[in-house]
């Protein structure tokens, strides 16, 4: 399963459950996926979604035909020349992308992108604003 | 040559000489552990000279004394601003003191007193903003200039109080995130913070400050420091020890100072500290093999926002570096806000300084207090709680008919009105606002105007928690709940007046 971030831009939306248009684009391939976040912004409508990675190409494609946009996952970006390795970030991760090993390790911090499902919770957690959000 | 008896001593002079000849034997607390472990304590006592010790983490009481020269015409400051933080001035003319979690006038919680001593350590010019009244012998009345490190007579980091033998972990039982200078912490138990960098830390290493006095001479922030005395808040019969730590800011570097800013909190420092431990005897061989899981301390509440916040349950660094606790039967994710990795590093650099003749160690001129406590705050204001200020709640059950609700408005004179059920439980909330629009809106059903996600209080509040309360969320009154969610009264803003 690979994640993805998918939103329906402000300006396409006319109702509050417009975002059925990107459940029901996806639903045509009847595959099993999962939402993991629904949020919405000043941008629009944005969905997590976690699915198989042999469909992610067709279903990104028939998406972007309906002007939904799609990014690879929500993502973190690290600036690691402002980080500290103080682990402020760590606990709130709710995946272990943020980590900084056991006691025994290096203790710096590792962030696998892999695992990230974009919760965001961590940026307002870092007290060097070194955790941005990818845009 | 060291005569090995039952109770091994070395002197300061025996190790400094081993320094100067390049034969002094150092490790690391944490590589003293394996060492004591595998040899015992009377060979490592025998074998190893120094421990060295370091911890990195947010170290709010700190800041600088700055002294800038005189301008011509001279000016004696009455207020001074460093890039926009306002800096303390009630000493002599031009000198000052900047505190790191002082907030920038104009972006706070972006930038703050630590954020102007990293910028003033790593060379930046510094903006300096400065007002005076006049007198007959200064006269000048306003300042802007520019300068740099290397323009001042003196920068000296001087922070009352540094490396905390030890601190809580932090979590939140209530349901709302919290930000707190422990960082953020998600409701319901959702993580953890500590702090401290365990077997490392300076003081965990000479609990019974038998080497670390008024003195002796530190790693601080890159340089050289010095502890001069017991740190503000000392309290080492809790364990809670602290140190009174100053250093030449003009030798020390960015890498080991840093400003930070906490979310909703403000701005503090991370500031790098290290202490040598000369084994001068087996009792130090044994006291620096202190390992993560001889280091107790306590998991605090901090969703209650008291002075005495109750304590779940005890924990170890072993257990917290471990990266989670069990609190309540749930596993809770724990991190740390202070950098094992940086504290190691600091330990190493020290070591290294030793080793290469660059640092000798000496005795303190006065021992540090063992036995003192931390008192609370003398108030003399009696605390006023929401139980001696609350009124009786007007109270609709959920059925009512909105029309009832609005004569009891009136009737009461009440801009609240507390909806419970039969048992007198806490349902929702309703305003006169509410009933306005819902006549606006037409709308007849008490269930579609009622807000049901209240903000509450109880009886035990100070009544400072219950204003903060209305203030965060803008609004005028809460309801008073008991431990079951039943309604025992109302409090608003006319109340607090």
């Amino acid at each position: 399963m690979t994640i993805i971030n998918v939103t329906l831009p402000f300006g396409l939306i006319s109702k509050v459950n417009d975002y059925s248009t990107i459940i029901n684009e996806i639903l045509k391939y009847d595959i099993i996926f999962n939402i993991l976040k629904f949020s919405t912004s000043s941008s629009g409508i944005n969905l997590l979604l976690d699915i198989p990675e042999e469909e992610i190409a067709t279903i990104t494609e028939s998406l972007k035909k309906n002007n939904i946009i799609v990014n690879k996952k929500g993502r973190i970006t690290i600036d690691l020349e402002k980080c500290i390795d103080c682990g402020a970030c760590v606990s709130l991760c709710p995946t272990d992308a943020l980590s900084m090993g056991g006691v025994e390790e290096n203790n710096q911090l590792e962030f696998i992108e892999d695992k990230c499902i974009g919760c965001l919770l961590c940026i307002d957690s870092c007290p060097r604003h070194a955790i941005e959000e990818n845009k | 040559m060291t005569k090995i008896g039952v109770n091994l001593t070395k002197s300061y002079a025996e190790i400094n000489e081993k320094i100067k000849n390049g034969d002094v034997v150092v490790v690391t607390a944490e590589e003293m552990i394996k060492i004591v472990e595998e040899k015992g304590i009377k060979v490592a006592a025998e074998e190893i000279d120094v421990v060295t010790t370091g911890t990195f983490g947010p170290m709010c009481s700190s800041g600088a004394f700055l002294n800038f020269g005189h301008s011509d015409p001279p000016i004696k400051f009455e207020h001074l601003w460093l890039n926009d933080v306002h800096a303390y001035h009630g000493n002599a003319a031009v000198d000052c003191y900047i505190g790191v979690t002082r907030l920038a006038d104009k972006s706070p919680f972006m930038y703050g007193g630590g954020h102007v001593i990293e910028d003033l350590v790593s060379g930046k010019p510094i903006k300096l903003r400065g007002v005076s009244s006049t007198t007959d012998c200064y006269p000048l009345g306003e300042i802007d200039t520019e300068f740099t490190i290397d323009d001042l007579n003196q920068a000296i980091l001087c922070n009352p109080r540094n490396a905390y033998q030890r601190y809580a972990c932090a979590v939140n039982s209530t349901d709302k995130t919290i930000y707190t200078y422990m960082g953020k912490l998600l409701p319901n138990f959702g993580n953890g913070h500590f702090s401290g960098a365990g077997s490392l830390n300076p003081i965990c290493n000479d609990p019974d400050y038998e080497i670390i006095g008024i003195g002796t001479r530190i790693f601080l922030g890159g340089g050289i420091g010095y502890v001069i005395g017991e740190g503000t808040q000392h309290n080492p019969t809790k364990r809670y020890g602290t140190l009174f730590l100053k250093g030449d800011l003009k030798q020390m570097t960015p890498e080991y100072l840093r400003g930070v800013h906490y979310e909703k909190y403000g701005t503090s420092m991370f500031c790098g500290v290290g202490i040598p431990i000369p084994i001068l005897n087996e009792g130090l061989a044994r006291k620096t093999a202190i390992k993560n899981d001889d280091i107790i301390t306590e998991v605090i509440d901090y969703g209650v926002p008291r002075r005495d916040k109750p304590i779940l349950k005890q924990t170890n660094y072993k257990e917290l570096y471990s990266g989670s606790l069990e609190i309540n039967g749930k596993k809770v994710k724990c991190s740390s806000l202070s950098s094992l990795f940086y504290a190691r590093k600091i330990a190493n650099e020290l070591k290294k300084w030793i080793q290469e003749g660059m640092f000798f160690l000496n005795p303190p001129a006065e021992r540090l207090p063992t036995d003192t406590i931390f008192k609370p705050m003398k108030v003399t204001a009696e605390l006023k709680f929401v139980k001696d200020l609350k009124k009786e709640a007007i109270i609709c059950y959920e059925d009512c008919d909105i029309k009832v609700v609005a004569e009891k408005i009136i009737k009461q004179n009440m801009n609240h009105i507390i909806i419970t059920n039969r048992e007198k439980l806490l349902v929702g909330i309703v305003t006169s606002f509410d009933i306005t629009k819902a006549i606006a809106e037409d709308k007849n059903e008490l269930k579609d105007i009622i807000t049901k996600k209240v903000i509450t209080t109880m009886d035990n509040d100070p009544i400072e928690i219950a204003a903060r309360k209305m203030k965060i969320n803008n609004i005028s009154a809460l309801p008073v709940i008991d431990d079951n969610n039943k309604v025992v009264g109302i409090i608003s803003s006319e109340e607090l007046m």
